[in-house]
């Protein structure tokens, strides 16, 4: 009976080694479909943001990409289960602006986002809109700034959580005005948006990818975009600057990251073939009804991402600590 | 448009034989990855999505709304047979549903489980069509202060879950609603009972507790005595539904279908206590409420018309305002984005094919449900006929790894062994699982709109009686306990003796 | 009459008790907050002390009725074989790999039952084993190594 079990087990052992050999050599790269980590649940704009990306380079590399989603603890999970990762371009991480905030956010992070993780290049910045309910009083950026000036704690401002986009503008912008608004924090954007929807909260500063249907159905009212330009699908919105709101520039940046160590030629590779993913008709139109689009062919570089996080690491910290909000 | 012409593009769309096809492949697939147990819907449609990605919307999205009601029903089909829920829902259906299955009718419980989700589905299916969007400008009226107090009102009803002790199922209760509250507060992001695992701070995984509770304890209570389980399934009589069956189940669904109907439209948390109020009231209008629990073919098809109705309706803010009502629309959401379309309030007008397309297949998917799910039964319960010493290795293996391959999480593993003992050891001291999980579901909900609530109203907790949605749930959350206890009282002074409890 | 207090009551209520008392102690550590901003220890500590007395009342009706039933056997084997395994699952299926897991954790649960012996459970791995292969890596195209890093050379 034992010789059974195991002449059993030597015939799986074998079998199971035969499946997962592969060489992990950069000419032939990729053998083997690729693995991108997505540090959030299905179905929300980074997913979505991935799964486009990712069906766009699986057709430049011929390989099959499988999106994962590792969600929990704003991201860091993932990204910890992507940094211990085998460094051989199969496992891959996608992430946002998160990156680059954790280390102020929370403590005792099991990886460094800057020493862990070999950059590829950045996918998108997507612009965020300072929205409010549609019945609110003021009907400019000025008249706004000047209504929260006015009444600091009585405007509820809504959150999709620690760490969320709306989280981050929130906080800058409380920065720039040096006032408090009350902020109620949702379990996502989803509810948060059904709130402003219903006028349960005043207002709410979230990414294109989750305001533009709404503003264009003139379900809430728009009053800027944080990013320097007007953005294509909002024409009628000015941006921060024209608003009279000074050195206020926010987006939500997305970047691709292989764990540190991975050979230098396949990080190479995955660059092109994002920055060749990020150029297709396709990818340009689906971020395009999302109010975003594909980052320069020179942005989605290992160089250019690895710049980005630095610096944004920099700047979160000293908006964190400002917030007065403490590491978990 | 008028709603005929609106339909009638709808069905156009929906009866191309291609769609139709793909409708069904979608069924299929979603009844066999959702029978896996340890699999729910949510996991289900996850896994299943990308196949939808190389379709064109409109057959992708209506493959992917078959999967979803494929997945539904094959969660309720392990929640019936092997008492293993994947979803809240399914926990309620278990309850009953499983204590038939034991008494050899699983084949009536499966058949009253489709026929009541195809007619509620229908029902809903209607509504959706000719009344979504006012229904979705109704339900945002809703906001903290009244989701707070529909929670209390469903919470205080539930305790007719319970058909042993009272104050046994009010403490399961309110474990449930504290293992709810593991995780980062979302308020403040300090993590809590967390035991400083960040795998924890997104808090336990309902499949975990589910299947530690349901499955695993209900596996160490056939091992208590062995000899007893394989004399103790009686025969399988018949597959189909008696006459008499027939009868009981008339008001049972529709009563289902009007509640999950209703709830189902509310987005912060309507659609979760859909069954669960379901099973209270069928409980309470029954006139032997005490053989609730034991194989009640009316705790059957109450709240699985009333989830499939509320899975229905959950749709409306979706399709109206691009709002998801819980992941499983959130996962919709990422589909629709990934097919070109951002769902918002312009959906229906820019693209009434696409939207009347959907609600067609919707229900033509239901009818493909009960269609390819009817003769299936047969197979079902012949599963019931391997020896349990091959099934239950076979579900310990598959609930593990169906619960890894979720998150890829080994904590939400090994939670299921934490809960299975947890939950063997309460159910042997005479507690009932179902309301601890129902507090599980709703502890996050009840907090969150408590302190969203207070934070709104600047600290005045009058708002819960100024509002008149949420005083009119308060009171009757008051008649509801005022009808619950005063009969007892009244029983109690009667029976001293007799009283089991 | 102590003697007498029905046992499932009394271990209930106990059980229910200590874990109110963990969630109350533990949130104790956390914010407790204002009524206009409740910190993320105000719900715990309330309900955990609803649970506490709920525990109490339960262990309290104990003593006013007798013991009910016979006491039914506890399954020593099958919670160490069925739980062990499932902890084992979890520790291991990064490292050891699905196939050793799966064929493991089988066979160990089948164990469980008396009814079956060495022979039979290693077929019913050897089945789920091939089943699950089937069903989880190529059917639903799960990313999980077939024969983990430790076992690589």
């Amino acid at each position: 009976m034992r010789k059974t079990i195991s002449t059993l087990l030597a015939v799986a052992l074998a079998a199971g080694a035969a499946f997962s050999a592969h060489g992990a050599a950069a000419q032939d790269y990729p053998a083997q479909p690729i693995t991108i980590i997505v540090p959030f649940s299905a179905g929300g704009p980074t997913d979505t943001v991935t799964r486009l990306v990712a069906q766009a380079m699986s057709e430049d590399l011929g390989q099959q990409i499988v999106v994962q989603n590792v969600g929990g603890a704003g991201g860091t999970l993932g990204a910890a289960q992507a940094a211990t990762a085998a460094a051989d371009g199969y496992t891959l991480l996608l992430h946002h602006i998160g990156m680059s905030t954790a280390p102020a956010l929370y403590q005792s992070l099991p990886y460094d986002p800057q020493t862990d993780f070999a950059p590829i290049g950045l996918v998108t910045e997507v612009p965020m809109t300072i929205v409010a309910r549609r019945d609110f009083e003021p009907e400019t950026l000025e008249d706004l700034l000047a209504h929260i000036r006015e009444n600091g704690e009585n405007i509820t401002y809504a959150n999709a959580g620690v760490g969320a986009a709306s989280q981050l503008c929130g906080m800058l912008l409380m920065d720039a005005l040096d006032t408090r608004m009350t902020e109620v924090p949702y379990q996502g954007t989803g509810p948060a948006m059904t709130d402003l929807l219903g006028g349960q909260i005043d207002m709410m500063c979230d990414q294109t990818t989750n305001t533009t249907t709404q503003i264009q159905a003139g379900e809430i009212k728009a009053y800027a975009v944080t990013t320097p330009e007007r953005i294509d699908a909002l024409p009628d919105v000015p941006t921060a600057a024209e608003g009279g709101l000074e050195n206020f520039e926010l987006a939500i940046w997305h970047g691709l990251y292989a764990p540190v160590g991975t050979d230098p030629a396949i990080v190479e590779r995955l660059s092109a073939s994002l920055q060749t993913a990020l150029a297709t008709e396709t990818v340009a139109q689906s971020f395009a009804d999302l109010g975003t689009a594909p980052v320069p062919a020179d942005q989605a570089t290992p160089d250019a991402l690895a710049e980005k996080l630095a610096t944004q690491t920099e700047l979160w910290a000293e908006v964190v600590a400002a917030a007065g909000v403490t590491p978990q | 448009m008028d709603l005929i012409s609106s339909l009638g593009l709808g069905f156009s769309v929906a009866l191309d034989p291609i769609n139709i096809l793909y409708c069904f492949i979608g069924v299929l697939l979603g009844t066999l990855v959702g029978v896996l147990p340890g699999i729910g819907p949510t996991a289900t449609i996850a896994m299943l999505l990308p196949i939808t990605f190389s379709l064109p919307a409109e057959t992708a999205l209506i493959m992917l709304a078959g999967i979803y009601y494929g997945a539904q029903y094959g969660g309720s089909t392990t929640a019936i047979l092997i008492n293993l829920p994947g979803e809240s829902s399914a926990a309620v259906t278990a309850i009953d549903g499983y204590q038939m299955a034991r008494n050899g009718r699983a084949g009536p419980a499966l058949a009253t489980a489709a026929l009541g989700s195809f007619f509620a589905g229908t029902v809903a299916t209607f509504l959706l069509a000719a009344f979504a969007p006012p229904l979705a400008r109704a339900a945002l009226s809703f906001g903290a202060p009244e989701y707070f107090s529909l929670i209390v009102l469903g919470l205080l009803v539930s305790i007719a879950l319970a058909h042993g002790s009272v104050l046994k199922a009010l403490a399961m209760i309110v474990l449930g609603l504290l293992l709810g509250m593991v995780g980062q507060d979302i308020y403040t992001g300090t993590p809590r009972f967390t035991f400083g695992l960040r795998e924890l701070f997104g808090g336990l995984n309902f499949v975990s507790v589910a299947v530690g509770v349901f499955g695993i304890a209900e596996i160490l209570r056939n091992l208590e005595d062995e000899t007893e389980r394989d004399v103790g399934i009686r025969k399988v009589t018949n597959l189909w539904l008696t006459r008499e069956d027939f009868r009981r189940i008339v008001w049972p669904v529709l009563r289902g279908t009007g509640l999950g109907a209703v709830l189902g439209v509310l987005p912060g948390g309507g659609h979760v206590l859909s069954a669960f109020a379901s099973y209270s009231a069928e409980k309470r209008l029954s006139k032997t409420p005490r053989e609730f629990g034991k194989g009640m073919i009316e705790g059957v098809a109450g709240p699985e018309s009333a989830n499939n109705a509320a899975a229905q309706t959950s749709f409306i803010p979706l399709m109206t305002l691009g709002i998801p009502a819980h992941p499983v629309m959130a996962l919709m959401i990422g589909a629709f984005i990934l097919q070109g379309i951002t769902p918002g309030p312009n959906v229906i007008n820019q693209q009434p094919a696409l939207f009347w397309g959907i609600i067609a297949s919707m229900w033509v998917g239901n009818v493909l449900l009960v269609v390819l799910n009817l003769p299936l039964i047969g197979l079902w319960v012949r599963m019931l006929s391997i020896p349990y010493r091959v099934l239950f290795p076979a579900i310990v293996v598959f609930a593990a790894i169906g619960t890894f391959s979720i998150n890829q999480n080994i904590y939400d593993v090994y939670a299921i062994a934490f809960f299975g003992i947890v939950g063997y050891a309460l159910i042997r001291f005479g507690c009932e699982p179902a309301p601890l999980l129902l507090g599980f579901v709703l502890g996050p909900l009840l907090e969150e709109h408590l302190r969203r609530a207070m934070i709104i109203s600047r600290g005045d907790p009058s708002v819960f009686v100024t509002r008149p949605i949420s005083a009119t749930l308060l009171a009757l959350a008051l008649l509801a306990v005022v009808i619950a206890v005063l009969p007892s009282i009244r029983r109690k002074r009667e029976e001293v003796f007799v009283e089991e409890d | 009459m102590a003697i007498n207090a029905a046992r499932n009551d009394l271990a209930s209520g106990g059980i229910f008790v200590a874990f109110g008392a963990y969630f109350v102690l533990e949130a104790m550590t956390y914010e407790f907050g204002t009524p206009l901003r409740m910190g993320p220890g105000f719900m715990p500590v309330v309900l955990g002390a609803i649970l506490v007395l709920l525990g109490i009342a339960v262990i309290f009706k104990a003593f006013a009725r007798p013991e009910e039933e016979a006491r039914r056997p506890v399954p020593w084997r099958g919670i160490v074989l069925v739980l062990g395994t499932i902890v084992f699952f979890a520790a291991t299926i990064r490292g050891l790999g699905f196939i050793p897991v799966v064929l493991v954790t089988a066979f160990a649960s089948a164990m469980a039952s008396r009814n079956n012996r060495w022979l039979s459970a290693a077929i019913i791995a050897a089945g789920l084993c091939v089943l699950c292969l089937a069903v989880f890596v190529v059917g639903l195209g799960l990313i999980v190594p077939l024969v983990g890093p430790w076992l690589r050379f």
